[in-house]
Parts: structure tokens; C-alpha cells; sequence
């Protein structure tokens, strides 16, 4: 009886173990959006609307905004159509030795250390065209993307029954107008769902931007071939000054990083099952 | 929610429709300055104003130290270059590569300031011979002897000094450490100058490094018992204490307006024209004599480019730039423009700017 | 065959998306090759000191310049080692009590919190850990520890200001827990219905059986961990902000230090100048590509090969 009490004991002790260190890893999550809100609030609050419309002399962080938009639009654009026919090769040849190949890269660059990429593409874009630009910064950014938009895109047609496939193969159609006119649009709900996690992530990232965007602040002069801003890169400068008013900024500014990724990956999360990032 | 894509695809075409014409504001030129953080405070007053009184040109501030201020003037990366010592030759030379000519001139004087943030203390003596033992490690505690008899009345804890020092490739740094290799042997031969040196006591476990002057103040107000060298004004905007140094003639300094002028009427003769700025040699220019001189003044220089055949600057642009650091040398040094902790040209070093300027070809 | 026939076969199917394919490979293959183009200089300047030196002496002298790598990969493996001991307990924790303890509604909102944390931003991450971790681990951990055990070498060093390899070890552990977590669920939701069955029915506790599970799954949480030390590795802003960026060689877990992806971070802006340097610091990346390469095709490859004995 009594090894029946310790083995209960233990049951209970592990419990408690377990639901603990399940509270110690989800705390940092709550303690982090508090403090965001805690410090961000009263520093976009004090400045109203200026905070989000301002050039940094105004107190504002306007050009970083939409900075980070061009780049989260930029990248998608870039990276979209390149990632789509990667998943889709994928799909189709998932036995053959480059199908394989292929899966295995896609995994191997959802990993990939972000900073090699921004000083890779400082040396094949920034330095050649002697300028940074939206366009390095993006095109740095759609590296990061393009394997969540392909992996997404090859899961999402992997769940398509394959009798769909018979079918139109049995109608005669060819492969090419099987697989483009059919399946993807069949799954497009998943390329989406890649596409905007894919954005999620890219939006806050800062390390491949550092040497690729260069950062605009001053002014609203956008361009593709002209340095942008970004809200990641701003803070990332800003925390590291002594001065309380640009700590104040940056934590503005994350608050907005914040919502603006919040907003963008809580549906997306809620209308799946499983998410890979 | 149909509406809600409608209205995105039209926010995206715009956004694409916008890039493509290149700009979201007609007529906005924007100027981009990068390197030495040395003078940020002065070169973001100059831009308030400027934006006040220009609405079409925005100056773009970036920082990243002397270092990147050089490589980013190189590689074209920017317009306007900040670096407080001068171009070294075999710089100026891959400057020179690129067919352009490079011109150099100080645009501002400041001073390297030891700040120190101990809770309590205020005012702080440093011979020159405890400076660098405090930088080389020798002096471990704050209640050594040598700072004990230079400070009888000052109340020093038993704690540990932590040296903060920068982390990336820094003008300051490059000022800071030739004088010590200016008054010291030992630290000539140990260390030496440079825009980035191995700091002995980073071995020892107290060495503590910042990105740029903010960075090393920021830790150094997070670091109870720390102490850095760093720009004057950054010691006046963040209310840091300043220690006074001993200068050449063995008295002890604090460095304000008039212990930094009176040095700099005793150096500003070694300043080269800028089309040969790098004969500047920022010894001649440290440790200047006078009771009253403050040690390690410093000018923080701008570069940019003659611009020959249109090689770097658009006419616009070239036209913006010459306005504008026109402004800076004449406008930008009076009283009312300066930041705290800078100092005024000399106007007879301002000239060499000037004419600088004027090389430039649109 | 004739080549009519031949032609025909390259569908167009393959005529559209092989390019793409090609696009990615190449784009991979040139990064590599341009990193390892790049720092060859280094190598044949300073031969394997690149990597097994710690010295770092920048000067417009081209010839007094030196440099060596060692406390950067120092710092990256030390700070990706004190990441996933963090991230074991924690994510082996989580993963069990999403699975096997929580009521379907907090399982679901676990899982999307636990994601959430995965996608955040890693300078948000930056940003709470230099101004809201690092002072309190610095006053609550690490003087408490130096204070009373410092006689054991990895509490020997002050916790000067708080930033050091600890700090970042831990900021990177919290990041790299849900990622860590996400492959532990996959893995311990793939066991078979029946061996829970079979546990459950053979009168274990929860805990017993539980035990006995995650024996089952111990290659998969293995694998999990190496990915997750491959995220720790490449993690590049939030790392640079706490570790305190000094080319320091010590075990010390207090003192401050480098990483390759800090290193990079702080210096690549100002290299160009120096004559040496540039290929240090592509050396740094090379070294840097080839860990975060071996580690995730180990760690891929250990769980796929798991993965398949599971469905068989």
C-alpha cells in the first residue's frame, strides 16, 4: 500500500514539476508584451499621432513604418513566385534525388543564420550598385521568406487527395495545366498562410538588414533603389544610445513592431492547425 | 471583408505604382551623413535647424563610427563622410583610387573627457600617470593609493574599476589612445594608438565595450563603479561626472569652453588644406601647452568628394551639400547653433572648409 | 529515340519550375562560395590561427594587423550550450503538459502562445532582455551566485554589468524553447496510439508511463536540441545586445564576450578600411555557415531517420 503512496506522491511531484516549468516558458511571452505595452504606450501616447506619421526629428517614427511595409511587400514580391515553384517541384518529385535535395534546403534555410545573409547580399547588391536600398534589404528579406512560402506551399498540396490528380490526368490533360490550373489553385490557402508567416518573420527581423537597408528616417524619399528604413533596425540603433528619449522611442517603436506582427500572424495562427517557423 | 481586400489591393498598387515613380513626396532631397559619433549632438541640432529653414532637403543621420564613416564615404554609401582623425595615407590613396578627389576639413572642436560613474562622486583628479595605469590595468580598485593622494577629500569605495571602452572602429578611441601613447612609453609600446587596440584590461575581465560614444555611456550609467572616455557633449547631455585631467604643464584641468579654446588657439596652425588632409597629424594637436589648456581636444572632420566629372553627386545633390556645409562653417558655428560641449571653429580654420566647399563641382 | 520524342518529355512543367529550383540551389552555393572566396586571404595569412587564436589587433599598420577568431566561436558555442540546457527542461516540460496534462481549450492556446513566441521578433527580444533581464538576473542571479560559490571557476567572474555569456545564454534559451518544444510535440504525438494504450493498461501512472514515452522519444528530443543549438548559433541582434561584445576567453560565466554573429554585427561596418580585417570577419561567417550547416543536417537527419522507424 505504502509503494502505492510513493508512487502516487511521484505522480503528484511531477506534475506540479512539469506545470511549473510549463509557467517559467511561457512567462518571458507575458512579461515581454506587458513591458512593451508598459513603456511603449505613454511614449506613442505622449506624441499621439505624430509617432506614427513623424520623421524621427518630429519624435516620430513614420518612415520606419512604412519602410518596414515596402520591405514586407518588396520581399513577398520577389521571393513569392520563385518559393511557389520551388514547393510545387517539390510536391511533384518528392523521391527523386534533387526533389529530395530540395526538401532538405528549404529546411536547412528556415535555419540559416540571418546575418550571413544581409552580408552576402551587401556584397552581391549594396557594394556592386554602390548604394544601399530597399531593393538590397528586400531581396535579402525574400531569402528568409522564400522557404516558409515553399514549405507551406508543398505541405498545402500534399494534403489534396490524390484522386484529383487521376482524374485530370485521366482527362488527358497535361502535367503543366494539372498542376497550374488545378492543384495550386487548390491550394492557394496554404501558399497564402506561407506568404503571410513568411511576412510575419521578415518584419521583425534586423540582422539581414543591417548592412543591405541602411536606414531612412528623415523623409518620406522611398524608393526601390534607395535606402529605406526599417522599425528592427531603428530600435536596434536606438537602444543602443545613452539617451532616455530615444529608449523611450524604441520602446514605441517596438510597441508598433509588436501589433504590427500580432496582427498579422494571430489570424493566421487561429485558422491552423500546426504552424512551422 | 471584401472591402477590406479591395482596399488593400489598391493601398499595394499604390505602394507599387509610388516605388516605382520613386518617390512617395515630389521634391525632397535627401542628403545622407555617416561615421563619428563624436559630434551627434551638434550634427542634430544642425539638422533640426537646417530642416526648419530648408523643407526640401532632409539630412539623414547615420552613425557607426569614424571607421565606417571612411568605408562608407569609400564604397559611395553615403554623401557626406564624419570622421574625427584624420584619413590615414594609405586610405586616402584607395580614396584617391577611385578617380575622384577626396577633401577633407574639421567641422567642429570637441573633447575627450573622462567620465566616471561613481555614486557619491562628483569630482574626480587624474594625473596623467594614473590615467593610464587605470586604462593598462595596473590600478584595480577605486581606493588605490595614487587616486587616494590626488583625491584626500573624496570618499572612494573598494570596488573594482571597470573600464568601458568602445566596441567598434572609433575616432574617439583613436584620440584617446595616442595621447596615452603620447604620455606614456609603456602604453606606446604595449598597446598603442589606434581606432581600435587590444585593451589590456578586457584580459583581465574588466574591460566592458558600447557600439559608438552612446553605447559606451550607456553602459557606463548602467555600471555602477565604471569609467570611459568619451565625447564632452555626451558627458554634458547625459549629466555624466567628468574627471579633470592633468595637463602638460601639471596642472589639473576640467574640460569647458575655455580650457578647450585656449588649446586650440595653441594647435590650430597644424591643420593641412584639405585636399592633403592626410598630413594631418593629430599628435601636434593633443597635449597643448598653457596652464589653462585642457588636454585632448580634438576637430571632427567631414569628407566629401570634389566630385569630378559627376562621380559621386548628382548636380542636385552637389548643390544641396555645398549649401549645406556652407551653412554649417558659417551659420552652424555661432553661438546659438552650437550644441553643449562644442565648440566653435576658429575662423581662420573654418576658411579651410570654405574653400573646400568651393572645389566642388556640380 | 528520336529527338522530337526527347523534346516532348521536358514537359513544361519541368521548363517552368526547374529554373526556380536551380535559382535557390545556386543562390545557396554562391553564398557559400563567396564567403569562402572571401576569407582565403585570411587563411593563408594567418593559417589556422584564424580559428584557434584570440587576438584581435586592428591598426592602419597593415602589417602589425592580426587577427583570430577563437573567442568569437568560444562565445557562440558556449552561449548556444547554455541556450539548450535552458531550453531541455523547459521544452520537455511543455511539450508533456500541452500533450498529456492540459485541457483541450489551454492545450490549443499553449500551443498558439508557444508559436507566437517562436515568430516574435528577435529585437523585441533584444530590447526586453537589455533593459528588463539583464539588471534582474544580474541582482538576483548572478551576485547571489558569485557571491556565495565562487570558489567554482564558472561563478569565478564579477558579474561586471551584466552582460556576459550567461545573460545572452539565457535570453537565447527563452527564444529557442518554443522552437524547441514545437519538434518535441511533432515527435511525442507521432508515438503510436497503442504503446499508450499499452502503458496506461499495464496499471503505470501518468508519470510512469510518461517516463516511459519519453524514453521512446529521446532520439527525436536529441535531434530537437541540435536544432535548436542551430538557431541559438545563427541568432544574431538580441545576442549582441547582452553579451557584452570584448574579445574575452573565459570560462567564466559572468564575464563578458563575443559571438560570430555579434562580431560580424559590430565590426563588418567598419572593415573596409583595414587591410586585414575583411577576411577575418568572412572567416567568421564561413566558420559560422559551416556549424549552422552541420548542425541542422545532423539534426534533420537524426529526426528523419527516427521519424521513419516510428512509421514503420
Amino acid at each position: 500500500m505504502s509503494g502505492y503512496r510513493i508512487r502516487k506522491g511521484k505522480e503528484i511531484a511531477f506534475f506540479l514539476a512539469i506545470a511549473i516549468l510549463t509557467l517559467i516558458t511561457i512567462l518571458p511571452l507575458f512579461h515581454i508584451i506587458a513591458t512593451v505595452f508598459i513603456n511603449g504606450l505613454p511614449s506613442v501616447a505622449e506624441k499621439g499621432f505624430t509617432f506614427l506619421t513623424g520623421t524621427l526629428s518630429e519624435g516620430g517614427i513614420g518612415p520606419a513604418i512604412i519602410g518596414t511595409f515596402v520591405l514586407m511587400f518588396l520581399s513577398s514580391l520577389i521571393g513569392l513566385p520563385i518559393a511557389l515553384l520551388v514547393g510545387i517541384y517539390a510536391y511533384e518529385y518528392p523521391d527523386s534525388l534533387i526533389g529530395k535535395w530540395t526538401k532538405t534546403l528549404l529546411q536547412i534555410m528556415l535555419e540559416f543564420p540571418t546575418i550571413l545573409v544581409g552580408v552576402f547580399v551587401m556584397n552581391i547588391i549594396a557594394i556592386p550598385m554602390g548604394s544601399y536600398s530597399a531593393f538590397a534589404g528586400a531581396f535579402a528579406l525574400a531569402i528568409i521568406l522564400m522557404p516558409y512560402v515553399a514549405v507551406y506551399t508543398h505541405e498545402a498540396m500534399r494534403q489534396i487527395p490524390f484522386t484529383y490528380r487521376e482524374a485530370s490526368f485521366g482527362l488527358g490533360l497535361t502535367r503543366i495545366k494539372v498542376i497550374f490550373r488545378l492543384l495550386v489553385p487548390l491550394s492557394k490557402r496554404g501558399v497564402l498562410t506561407g506568404v503571410l508567416i513568411g511576412m510575419a518573420k521578415v518584419a521583425g527581423e534586423t540582422a539581414p538588414l543591417l548592412f543591405t537597408a541602411g536606414g531612412l528616417y528623415q523623409s518620406y524619399s522611398i524608393g526601390i533603389f534607395k535606402p529605406v528604413g526599417a522599425i528592427p533596425l531603428l530600435i536596434y540603433t536606438l537602444v543602443q544610445s545613452p539617451s532616455k528619449v530615444d529608449h523611450a522611442t524604441a520602446w514605441g517603436a517596438s510597441l508598433v513592431l509588436l501589433l504590427i506582427f500580432l496582427l498579422v500572424f494571430i489570424p493566421v495562427r487561429m485558422s491552423l492547425k500546426e504552424v512551422k517557423l | 471583408m471584401k472591402k477590406m481586400k479591395r482596399n488593400g489591393i489598391i493601398l499595394a498598387s499604390l505602394l507599387l505604382a509610388s516605388l516605382l515613380t520613386g518617390c512617395i513626396e515630389g521634391g525632397i532631397l535627401t542628403i545622407r551623413t555617416t561615421g563619428a559619433t563624436f559630434p551627434q549632438y551638434q550634427m542634430q541640432k544642425w539638422i533640426d535647424i537646417y530642416h526648419q529653414i530648408h523643407p526640401n532637403i532632409r539630412i539623414e543621420y547615420e552613425g557607426g563610427g569614424s571607421g565606417h564613416g571612411q568605408e562608407a564615404f569609400l564604397k559611395g554609401l553615403t554623401h557626406i563622410g564624419r570622421t574625427d582623425p584624420p584619413v590615414k595615407e594609405d586610405t586616402w590613396n584607395k580614396f584617391l583610387d577611385t578617380g575622384d578627389q577626396p577633401l577633407q576639413f574639421p567641422i567642429i572642436v570637441g573633447a575627450v573627457v573622462i567620465a566616471f560613474n561613481l555614486q557619491g562622486v562628483n569630482e574626480l583628479k587624474i594625473s596623467r600617470k594614473v590615467l593610464v595605469d587605470i586604462f593598462m590595468g595596473n590600478i584595480e580598485y577605486w581606493d588605490d593609493e595614487a587616486i587616494k593622494q590626488l583625491n584626500p577629500d573624496i570618499n572612494l569605495p573598494h570596488e573594482k574599476i571597470k573600464v568601458v571602452h568602445r566596441s567598434d572602429s572609433s575616432g574617439t578611441t583613436s584620440i584617446f589612445t595616442t595621447y596615452l601613447s603620447l604620455i606614456s612609453d609603456d602604453w606606446a609600446n604595449e598597446v598603442g594608438a589606434g581606432k581600435t587596440v587590444e585593451w589590456p584590461v578586457d584580459k583581465m575581465g574588466r574591460g566592458l565595450a558600447g557600439k559608438g560614444n552612446p553605447g559606451v555611456v550607456a553602459i557606463l550609467k548602467q555600471t555602477e563603479g565604471s569609467i570611459c572616455y568619451t565625447e564632452l557633449s555626451f558627458a554634458i547631455e547625459e549629466n555624466l561626472a567628468v574627471a579633470s585631467l592633468e595637463n602638460k604643464n601639471g596642472k589639473f584641468v576640467k574640460p569647458t569652453t575655455e580650457t578647450i579654446q585656449t588649446a586650440v588657439s595653441q594647435v590650430s596652425a597644424y591643420i593641412p588644406n584639405s585636399t592633403e588632409g592626410y598630413k594631418e597629424n593629430i599628435e601636434q594637436l593633443l597635449d597643448a601647452p598653457g596652464d589653462n589648456a585642457y588636454p585632448i581636444v580634438a576637430f571632427t572632420h567631414f569628407l566629401i568628394w570634389q566630385n569630378k566629372n559627376g562621380k559621386h553627386y548628382s548636380p542636385e545633390e552637389a548643390k544641396a551639400v555645398k549649401e549645406f556645409l556652407t551653412w554649417i562653417l558659417t551659420e552652424g558655428q555661432k553661438e546659438e547653433n552650437l550644441a553643449p560641449g562644442y565648440i566653435a571653429l576658429p575662423s581662420e580654420v573654418a576658411q579651410i572648409g570654405l574653400n573646400a566647399i568651393e572645389m566642388i563641382q556640380s | 529515340m528520336s529527338v522530337l520524342q526527347k523534346i516532348k518529355r521536358i514537359d513544361g512543367f519541368k521548363i517552368i519550375t526547374s529554373p526556380a529550383v536551380m535559382f535557390v540551389f545556386l543562390l545557396f552555393a554562391w553564398m557559400l562560395i563567396v564567403y569562402f572566396y572571401n576569407a582565403l586571404p585570411a587563411f593563408v595569412r594567418e593559417g589556422l590561427a584564424t580559428y584557434f587564436k584570440n587576438v584581435w589587433q586592428a591598426t592602419e599598420e597593415a602589417s602589425k594587423e592580426h587577427y583570430g577568431l577563437l573567442a568569437a566561436i568560444w562565445g557562440t558555442v558556449y552561449t548556444s550550450i547554455i541556450a539548450i540546457l535552458v531550453a531541455l527542461p523547459l521544452s520537455i516540460a511543455y511539450s508533456v503538459f500541452v500533450i498529456d496534462y492540459a485541457p483541450k481549450k489551454i492545450k490549443n492556446a499553449l500551443i498558439v502562445l508557444s508559436d507566437v513566441m517562436a515568430g516574435l521578433p528577435t529585437i523585441i527580444y533584444g530590447i526586453w532582455g537589455v533593459f528588463v533581464l539583464v539588471p534582474l538576473l544580474q541582482k538576483y542571479v548572478m551576485f547571489p551566485l558569485h557571491k556565495h560559490l565562487s570558489f567554482i571557476p564558472i561563478f569565478s567572474s564579477p558579474p561586471i554589468t551584466g552582460y556576459s555569456y550567461f545573460s545572452a545564454g539565457i535570453l537565447l534559451g527563452i527564444m529557442v524553447t518554443p522552437f524547441a518544444s514545437a519538434i518535441m510535440r511533432e515527435a511525442y504525438q507521432m508515438i503510436p496510439f497503442t504503446y499508450r494504450e499499452a502503458a496506461i493498461a499495464s496499471g503505470m501512472t501518468r508519470y510512469e508511463a510518461t517516463k516511459t514515452l519519453l524514453g521512446y522519444i529521446k532520439p527525436a528530443i536529441f535531434s530537437g536540441m541540435i536544432l535548436a543549438f542551430g538557431r541559438a548559433v545563427g541568432e544574431t541582434v538580441a545576442v549582441s545586445l547582452v553579451i557584452g561584445n570584448t574579445f574575452n576567453l573565459s570560462i567564466g560565466l559572468f564575464s563578458p564576450g563575443y559571438t560570430i554573429s555579434s562580431l560580424i554585427a559590430n565590426q563588418f561596418g567598419n572593415a573596409f578600411i583595414y587591410e586585414h580585417m575583411l577576411p577575418a570577419l568572412y572567416a567568421a561567417g564561413l566558420a559560422l555557415f559551416i556549424i549552422g550547416l552541420a548542425v541542422n543536417i545532423a539534426g534533420l537527419y537524426l529526426f528523419r531517420k527516427w521519424e521513419k522507424n516510428v512509421r514503420i
